[in-house]
């Protein structure tokens, strides 16, 4: 039962989520197949270009607003509301709640009040007409997420408030790509919460109604803001992605009786079940709205339910779902949980996060996570030794219940020993691949600074293409230095003739 | 703001998290599958799971959103309380009245809530199974002397039975739609309810008509 469970699940080839530059980090689709690492480094050269691109990016919105609303405007006159009244009572709040937190409220209120002010930024005209390739690396996407959000707000009143509001939020957050991820979500999550005391109070929405707005503006923002929002390199997100996904790999013998997960994987339907809920929950990570990941965690929830009411014939309890749910996190390994687990955190919309059915899930999937971290013998009802010849990898499950510890049959043990010279140069190999990895990456990064230098140095003496005057005696070129050239008759011009 | 009929408006909407905490088999899924469902034991269920069930309540001309969160109640799963009990308004406490060693426990979580969250959360301890009056193991006046001391509101339930399982959701209710209001007072005239909706109470204006298109349930009789 254990080897089949194991043997079957996705077969999503690690190495196919991995840095294209194999430096071992997780790469990413929105980053070509590298690493924020890497990505960042081949980017840095196009370092300024990106605020060119966000000052294109901010003129385009603007024309599409306009465009938006240039005709469904006869009520263009009404009063819109001014964001600084929904904020100063709030800052005020704030502080007397949380004095570490009242800081950045304030900055929030300043920021929010600017930003809506701000007239639409002057493009320089250089950067329009830039088409760099970088330019077109902005996903399609985040064009359609545009389209959709406006064409959705068209049917809503205060809609056109709505998008210049998150127009001008989005724009002013590309510009704060330096922050601190926390400052980073706590502007975002001020901006959720400023909007949607907003619509509650002004457009006076009922809460579902203003709930499905703030979806659509997680979509519209978080689609564009993606990038410098998902494990920024100002976290250690990666290296806690690379910590829990050694620790999973590391924990590849635990089996579904010493979790006591109650779903038979003897049966198709379950077994079915079970496959889907790790597919889903791999996919998380292809998502770039945190909303759309949270439904990722919920749609393997379900398959997690499926299993077990298959499994036990009844309603699945938490005492069940757990477990399970552990199981899955083991099986599928998903790629960088860490970072998509506080990218969630940072960015969703709170009300989702907090009380909603997906965000129980997706507490459970933290609580699966915090447990994997913990997890020692006890947890599993091992002793701690078991548990550290398992996870020393001397012995499997099913050997250990095969031998008993007492008398060893010699071959027994020294097939013990070559298990051990085993690891022991399995250790060596890892440690030599991490070397390799190092010059490697090493290599890259002096390729580039002398590119770099050379490319300053270019710069700074173009290349003089007129030749030296005094060097005619070595010049070979037949034509070189011709004087005569003005001399020869032209060259023939062919002639037209009407026929 | 809007709202700054404060605390008096009648046209809100309330959300309540509310956490499940206690050993396994002292019949927390019970309870709410009881509750939300009125089924127990039931084989022949539609319901595909029972960690995660919400109720809509309308109370005294108000509606509440009430979402229960079943934990995970084996022992090694304990650590991870606090990530489960974080941002809920109020907890539910059960043990079974004929096991004094889920009591014991019951007083631990106790401890760890009040220490982590302070009196922000109302807490509610729950003696189930009470059809089984003749092994009870833990005494009536303990339990009521211990959850007076902490601040708790004691209630004896048995989900076979349906016995006293309304009345335990309804006090809940009304207790986290005091806190609330006292909360909101405290903001002071025409604050935002920012603050608190970051805490997942969220009080909603609702447009008048809209109170009467959902009917929710009534229990209040
Ligand atoms: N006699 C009796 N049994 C109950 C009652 N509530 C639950 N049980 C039983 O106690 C066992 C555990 O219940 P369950 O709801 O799964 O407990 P949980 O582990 O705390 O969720 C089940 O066999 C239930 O049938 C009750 O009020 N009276
Ligand atoms: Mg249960
Ligand atoms: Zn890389």
């Amino acid at each position: 039962m254990t080897h089949r469970s194991e043997r079957r699940g996705i077969h999503v080839d690690q190495s196919e989520l991995l840095c294209t530059k194999g430096c071992g980090f997780y790469g990413n689709v929105a980053w070509h197949g590298l690493c924020s690492k890497c990505w960042r480094e081949e980017n840095s050269r196009a370092g300024h270009k990106q605020i060119q691109e966000d000052h294109a990016l901010a003129e385009r919105l603007q024309r599409e607003e306009e465009a938006a609303y240039a005709s469904s405007q006869q009520g263009a006159s009404q009063p819109q509301p001014k964001p600084q009244h929904a904020i100063a009572p709030f800052s005020k709040f704030e502080e007397r709640k949380t004095k570490e937190k009242s800081r950045k409220v304030h900055t929030m209120s300043k920021f929010f009040t600017t930003s809506a002010k701000t007239p639409p930024k002057k493009v320089p005209a250089e950067a329009q007409s830039t088409s760099s390739p970088s330019a077109s690396r902005r996903p399609v996407e985040t064009d359609r997420a545009t389209q959709e959000f406006i064409s959705f707000l068209k049917t809503l009143k205060p809609g056109r408030e709505i998008f210049k509001q998150c127009r001008a939020f989005t724009e002013d957050m590309a510009y704060k790509r330096d922050l601190a991820a926390d400052e980073m979500s706590e502007y975002v999550q001020d901006f959720y919460q400023n909007l949607s005391d907003r619509l509650h109070t002004h457009f006076k929405g009922s809460s579902e109604r203003v709930e499905s707005v703030m979806d659509e503006v997680e979509r519209y923002m978080m689609t564009r803001l993606y990038e410098g929002t998902f494990c920024p390199e100002t976290t250690d997100d990666e290296n806690k992605d690379l910590a829990i996904q050694k620790r999973i790999r590391a924990l590849h013998w635990v089996t579904i009786e010493m979790l006591c997960v109650p779903v038979d994987e003897n049966i198709p339907e379950v077994s079915d079940n079970v496959v889907k809920a790790i597919t889903d929950v791999i996919e998380m990570d292809s998502k770039r709205v945190p909303r759309d990941k949270l439904t990722c965690i919920t749609r393997c929830s379900k398959h997690i339910f499926n299993a077990i009411k298959t499994t036990k014939k009844e309603a699945a309890s938490a005492d069940d779902f757990l477990p399970t749910l552990i199981y899955i996190v083991l099986k599928a390994n998903p790629p960088r949980l860490q970072s998509n687990i506080q990218y969630i955190t940072r960015f969703c919309n709170p009300s989702r996060l907090m009380s909603g059915e997906d965000g129980y899930y997706f507490t459970n999937l933290c609580c699966a996570v915090a447990f994997i971290e913990k997890l020692d013998g006890q947890s599993l009802n091992l002793s701690a030794e078991e548990f550290d010849l398992y996870m020393s990898g001397q012995v499997s499950p099913e050997r250990c219940k095969a031998v008993p510890s007492s008398a060893e049959p010699a071959a027994l043990s020294q097939m013990n020993k070559s298990l051990d010279l085993l690891t022991g140069l399995g250790a060596r190999q890892e440690r030599v691949m991490e070397g390799a990895r190092r010059l490697e990456s090493d290599l890259i990064d002096w390729r580039d600074g002398v590119q770099h230098k050379v490319q300053d140095v270019l710069e700074r003496f173009p290349l003089e293409t007129q030749p030296p005057p005094s060097s005619t005696a070595s010049s070979s070129a037949i034509d070189a230095d011709n004087v005569e050239n003005d001399l020869l008759p032209p060259p023939l011009q062919p002639q037209l003739f009407a026929g | 703001m809007a709202s700054g009929g404060g605390a008096g408006g009648s046209n809100k909407t309330y959300s309540f998290k509310v956490v499940l905490l206690g050993e396994g088999c002292v019949g927390k899924t019970s309870l709410v599958l009881r509750y939300c469902e009125n089924k127990f034991n039931d084989k022949h269920i539609t319901t595909l799971q029972a960690s995660f069930l919400t109720k809509k309540l309308n109370i005294t001309g108000k509606r509440v959103n009430l979402a229960i969160w079943d934990t995970a109640g084996q022992e090694r799963f304990h650590a991870l309380g606090p990530i489960y009990y974080r941002d809920s308004n109020g907890a539910i406490l059960v043990y079974d009245v004929t096991d004094e060693d889920s009591f014991q426990k019951v007083k631990n979580w106790v401890k760890e809530l009040r220490k982590m969250l302070g009196n922000d959360i109302c807490l509610c301890i729950v003696g189930n199974k009470i059809d089984l009056e003749k092994e009870r193991h833990v005494s009536v006046e303990e339990a009521e002397g211990y959850a007076e001391s902490v601040g708790a509101k004691h209630y004896h339930t048995s989900a076979k039975l349906n016995k006293g399982i309304e009345e335990l959701f309804l006090d809940l209710c009304k207790r986290m739609m005091e806190t609330a209001q006292a909360e909101e007072r405290a903001k002071g005239n025409g604050a935002s309810q920012s603050s608190s909706a970051r805490r997942g109470v969220q009080i909603v204006d609702d447009e008048p008509q809209a109170a009467t298109a959902a009917g929710g349930c009534c229990s209040s009789g």
